[in-house]
């Protein structure tokens, strides 16, 4: 595939394409709205972005940490402007500050709050923060860097879609470094092939 | 009576420069960790550090749009970037400079993207010989584009102005002090050439006017050339090298 980095406002199509993201139309033209990739011969326009904040969007699987706690709730820390809103109706245990939950995102309303739902608690485990468009990179196609981690450190893992990593469990020091590697060379190609063979490395050497 | 100085001699300006020359423009994007986005950026004796924070939630809450991101843009000169020592404290100049340079950026990000937020951009003069505002707006666009803001377009600026009864691009201090300078700060965004900023200080003719928006627009398109291969650069090295890496373990194996 023909990779092309492009910058904002840089044309990415004079073609008539199916819309992605990242990209804006102007003249019949479409043109990228960040410093990004895009794939020349791909059905669509559109950026993968290098750098960016995360943008609540519906579906999302995202890993919170409770800011507060009010009288109905928790305000939930999602990376993004606002705090959530958990219902403590949701929640059997009680939960405090700095404690972990995971939850799926309901709705977004139009100034990017978001409503959680399908709350659920974790207890111990760390967690592990990177840029939110690098997110798509550990887990990979068909979750395959996911399973290339798991199987490599032997540490439960759930990304977030914000850019939070729990993890528990296994080889959390050598977890650390492969993501840091991951978000290093996020935009390069065959990464799951390398960061197999940086963990097998890694692993003879302990 | 002093004696007069000759500006252009034989096309050579005071530096040795062409009339419609930039001075030595250095770019590199990605400068500080802890910032969203940052850049740094020399130009001639001019050393400028820009650094982008969010966008965040805008607090006081009293200040939010809830169409539209503000941006915040602070242009700081240095203790020690002028001859004589200057006062930290942001005075008449610096405000309005951020005030325009701010309204310049907001042209070209996408501000109802991110509602009741703001922007930050911080702009540090280190070192400073004229035009300093032209280089704090071309390092706070790449700084911007590095923290992934969604732009329209990047923002490229540039000086023109007239010294010594000729038009030129980027003037230096000594040219800004001529008898008969005047000093046009122009940024615009390149891809459509719409004009951002546009300041004047001094007199010109209708025809001078003309040619020297035609060359400073020119210049921007120069810059812009720098921005992009600034933001590229260090991406295209990467990539360079584990092609490279990877050639070597396919022999290899």
């Amino acid at each position: 595939m023909k990779k092309k980095i492009v910058i904002p406002g840089e044309l990415v199509s004079e073609e008539r394409k199916k819309v992605g993201q990242h990209v804006f139309v102007e003249n019949g033209k479409i043109f990228s709205d960040s410093l990004g990739l895009t794939y020349a011969d791909s059905d669509f326009a559109s950026v993968v972005p290098l750098h960016g904040k995360y943008l609540p969007q519906r579906e999302d699987l995202i890993v919170g940490i409770v800011a507060q706690e009010t009288f109905g709730g928790y305000l939930v820390d999602i990376n993004s402007f606002y705090f959530s809103f958990v219902s403590k109706e949701f929640i059997r245990e009680r939960l405090q500050k700095g404690s972990i939950i995971s939850a799926k995102i309901l709705s977004v309303n139009e100034i990017n709050e978001a409503e959680l739902g399908n709350v659920r608690v974790f207890y111990g485990g760390e967690i592990v923060s990177i840029s939110p468009v690098k997110v798509p990179r550990v887990i990979g196609k068909n979750a395959s860097m996911m399973e290339a981690l798991k199987k490599g450190t032997a540490s439960n893992i759930l990304v977030g879609r914000n850019g939070r990593i729990w993890a528990k469990g296994g080889d959390i020091p050598l977890l650390l470094k492969a993501i840091k590697k991951i978000e290093e060379e996020s935009h390069l190609s065959n990464l799951t092939k390398k960061i197999e063979h940086f963990l097998e490395e890694q692993k003879k050497e302990n | 009576m002093e004696k007069e100085i000759q500006y252009v001699k034989n096309g050579k300006r005071l530096d040795g420069r062409g009339l419609e020359d930039l001075r030595k423009l250095k770019i590199e994007a990605g400068v500080i960790s802890k910032a969203d986005g940052s850049c740094y950026l020399e130009w001639g004796q001019n050393k400028v550090f820009a650094s982008v924070y969010g966008p965040r939630e805008a607090l006081p809450k009293h200040i939010q749009n809830p169409y539209k991101a503000l941006v915040d843009y602070q242009y700081r000169m240095a203790t020690f970037s002028v001859p004589d020592r200057k006062n930290p404290k942001p005075g008449r100049r610096e405000i309005e400079i951020g005030k325009v340079s701010g309204e310049a950026l907001e042209k070209a990000i996408f501000l109802e993207r991110f509602p009741n937020t703001t922007i930050d951009v911080y702009v540090e003069i280190l070192d400073s010989n004229a035009g300093t505002r032209v280089a704090a707006l071309t390092a706070a666009s790449v700084a911007l584009a590095d923290a992934g803001i969604p732009m329209r377009d990047m923002v490229s600026a540039v000086g023109v102005g007239k010294a010594g009864g000729e038009i030129i691009l980027d003037l230096n201090k000594d040219e800004e002090d001529a008898p008969d300078a005047v000093d046009i700060p122009i940024a615009i965004l390149p891809r459509t050439e719409e004009v951002v900023l546009l300041q004047m200080d001094g007199l010109l003719t209708k025809e001078e006017w003309k040619k020297a928006f035609k060359l400073g627009v020119k210049g921007c398109k120069q810059v812009f050339e720098m921005q992009k291969e600034a933001l590229r650069k260090k991406y295209l090295e990467a990539e360079k090298e584990t092609a490279e890496t990877e050639n070597i373990e396919m022999m290899g194996d």
